[in-house]
């Protein structure tokens, strides 16, 4: 009898010691690096906020830093962008020739070469 | 001369009394095992007043930089917030196992600081312990391995970690 509850008591141990490794996975212990939350900072109460506070400071400047590094690290293979569709109104353009040289140009007026012209 | 041998016997009986106890093994050294009243007010005394002497002519320098918050709570988190705990954080191993329990440096300040300390003794004595370590208790002296600057940017940020909330914590604290 009293071998079976020894027997019993060994296997409850047992039980606990497993469970207490499997609670203790060395994963769990890990330390990696996190970004900072800025985001958390919208939500505090802004009234309450002294601009000239070092906690304020500190992670004002933080956040600013943070903020740079995931524009600089923005992914832009991405983005696409879709000339085929776009047109262009040269009706109402005007080009300013008055100070082109066309001493150089064959067939071409000088009463031309002075004016504005519109392009169609 | 009968003064002489009563000094005698008294040193052979304490010398003898020592050995037994160091040579035995009768000392339960466990963690899990805490000291009892006397041993406990004995150790923790002559731990804070040594810490309180060795720290005294520590000049304590302008520590309004927030600068040093960014550098003393990374280092704070990385080295520190596994046993000292942090904003939100009840317990963890290290602050369950150790014993001596470290203290949790997340609590008002008030808790921390020894009754009719000011604020610079309470910043000198930081820095002393971070610097040095304490023997036997679990605190590393982390001067062996970061410079003076480094230790007074942490003392800088434990002056201010009582008074975050768990998402300051984390913006002060984290490192992408």
């Amino acid at each position: 009898m009293q071998y079976i509850q020894a027997t019993i008591y060994l296997m409850l141990t047992s039980c606990f010691m497993m469970t207490s490794v499997q609670a203790h996975d060395p994963s769990e212990h890990v330390k990696t690096n996190e970004a900072p939350k800025c985001e958390s900072m919208k939500a505090m109460d802004h009234s309450k906020m002294d601009a000239n506070d070092p906690i304020m400071m500190a992670m004002m400047k933080k956040c600013k830093a943070q903020a740079q590094k995931e524009a600089m690290q923005m992914d832009h293979s991405n983005m696409e962008m879709d000339h085929s569709n776009m047109e262009m109104d040269h009706s109402n353009m005007e080009m300013d020739h008055s100070n082109m040289d066309h001493s150089s140009m064959e067939g071409m007026s000088k009463s031309a070469a002075g004016g504005h012209h519109k392009h169609n | 001369m009968k003064a002489i041998k009563i000094l005698f016997l008294l040193a052979i009986a304490v010398i003898s009394g020592s050995s037994v106890i160091i040579f035995s093994g009768v000392v339960d050294v466990a963690a899990d095992k805490p000291h009892g009243k006397f041993v406990y007010w004995l150790l923790q005394e002559t731990r804070e007043n040594s810490i309180a002497k060795a720290s005294e002519n520590i000049i304590v320098p302008d520590l309004s930089d927030f600068e040093l918050l960014l550098t003393g709570g990374v280092d704070y988190e990385f080295m520190c917030a596994g046993c000292h705990l942090a904003p939100g954080l009840k317990q963890s191993d290290m602050s369950l196992g150790l014993y001596p329990a470290p203290t949790n440096l997340s609590l008002t300040y008030e808790k921390q600081v020894k009754q009719g300390e000011n604020n610079e003794a309470a910043q000198a004595r930081n820095f002393w312990i971070i610097k040095h370590g304490v023997k036997a208790s679990g605190m590393p002296a982390w001067g062996k391995t970061h410079d003076d600057q480094r230790i007074w940017a942490m003392v800088a940020f434990l002056d201010r970690l009582p008074t975050l909330t768990p998402e300051q914590y984390q913006i002060l604290t984290a490192i992408d």
